[in-house]
């Protein structure tokens, strides 16, 4: 059974991963080793799409192996399964966080946990800055941050220009 | 404003459909949709959400949307939020599923890509940078901020030990600040 097999290692991301994005990479190799149903090459080149196309990284392999394994159908299970944990938790997160909002020991916990949030935020972007460390990604971080000081743009306009200008740099290169 | 599903839907689709580089966009992104195009939720909002979302298991950006879909029209509000966040990603794989390598081979697409990245780590800093003011109130909470972001930079502490750390903290905070107040009375 293909499609019930797909819901539970889906499932299993959805409920295991946390902190989010990169969390569930791992388990993705896992499943390329255990199943088949992509290989090592694939998931990392999916990786590597999921950075252009719509959506988290979970998201996007979870419809291409099911996609690969079973078609449409296969796909659309499988993307299901890896939010269907979040839904079910989150919702009774929100229920539980209405009926003791008042609580003092909630609110304390909320209190630690957003620097917590941010703390984990900033880790992750001073992360991704190191690894596609260049000079000229430098300047156009620095080109990027100058632009949004006077003004706060739509994020569309810093998506748009820098991959622009990536595409520019490219062009640039391949010609020289 | 009144937010028919059909509306939650809309706006979600279209932030789905932004979500490049990775699910941490979902910050910034949210913030020009939902705060300051529509005011449908608040920067404080936003940010205990986002906190809660990186506490609990699954996808960061699927967390973040079931719980603003929730708070904006309750369980079916939900629904249509995760669906509306989730369908852009799904439509984009499928019908690209067959040439998806020949498409990562082409090699100004990656110059694409390594833009876009560079694009997505300003949003994130500009997104940190309003996240900053509503989470980093004196002293205390700065401690919490620096220890999560050096334990988890240097060290690569798992996440989910920061945050149960971090809930413990808040425990035990607040514990000491009854004891106190206690004290005082007596």
């Amino acid at each position: 059974m293909i499609y019930l097999q797909l819901f539970l290692e889906f499932f299993h991301i959805g409920l295991f991963s946390f902190g989010g994005g990169y969390a569930t990479i791992p388990f993705l190799y896992h499943i390329a080793e255990t199943r088949h149903w992509y290989t090592a090459k694939q998931l990392t080149d999916m990786i590597a799409v999921a950075s252009i196309t719509p959506g988290p990284v979970g998201v996007n392999v979870a419809t291409f192996a099911g996609f690969t394994t079973s078609g449409v159908l296969g796909s659309v299970i499988a993307t299901a399964s890896v939010v269907l944990p979040s839904l079910i938790i989150v919702i009774i997160v929100s229920i539980l966080l209405k009926q003791f909002e008042d609580n003092e020991y909630v609110k304390s916990i909320i209190y630690c946990l957003k620097p917590a949030g941010c703390g984990l935020l900033a880790a992750v972007g001073v992360n991704m800055f190191l690894n596609e460390f260049s000079l000229i990604g430098l300047g156009l971080f620095i080109i990027l941050f100058v632009m949004s000081i006077k003004k706060k743009h739509d994020p569309l306009v810093y998506l748009g220009i820098s991959a622009i200008i990536g595409l520019i740099i490219y062009l640039v290169n391949s010609n020289m | 404003m009144e937010k028919s599903l059909y509306e939650i839907f809309k706006v979600f689709f279209k932030i789905g459909t932004l979500l490049l580089g990775g699910g941490y966009v979902i910050l910034p992104i949210m913030q020009s949709e939902l705060i300051e195009k529509r005011g449908w939720i608040d920067n404080d909002e936003l940010c205990e959400y986002m906190a809660l979302s990186q506490s609990l298991p699954g996808l960061i950006a699927a967390n973040l949307s079931i719980f603003v879909g929730y708070k904006l029209k309750r369980t079916m509000g939900a629904i249509t939020a995760i669906f509306g966040m989730v369908l852009p990603a799904f439509l984009f794989i499928v019908v690209l599923a067959k040439i998806l390598e020949e498409l990562i081979n082409l090699r100004f697409i990656q110059g694409i890509f390594w833009g876009v990245g560079i694009g997505v780590l300003v949003l994130i800093y500009l997104a940190i940078k309003e996240i900053w003011s509503k989470s980093i109130k004196g002293r205390f909470t700065f401690w919490v901020f620096f220890i999560v972001f050096l334990c988890s930079l240097c060290l690569k502490i798992s996440p989910a030990i920061l945050i149960i750390l971090a809930i413990l903290t808040g425990v035990i905070r607040q514990f000491i600040l009854n004891r106190n107040k206690t004290e005082v009375k007596e």
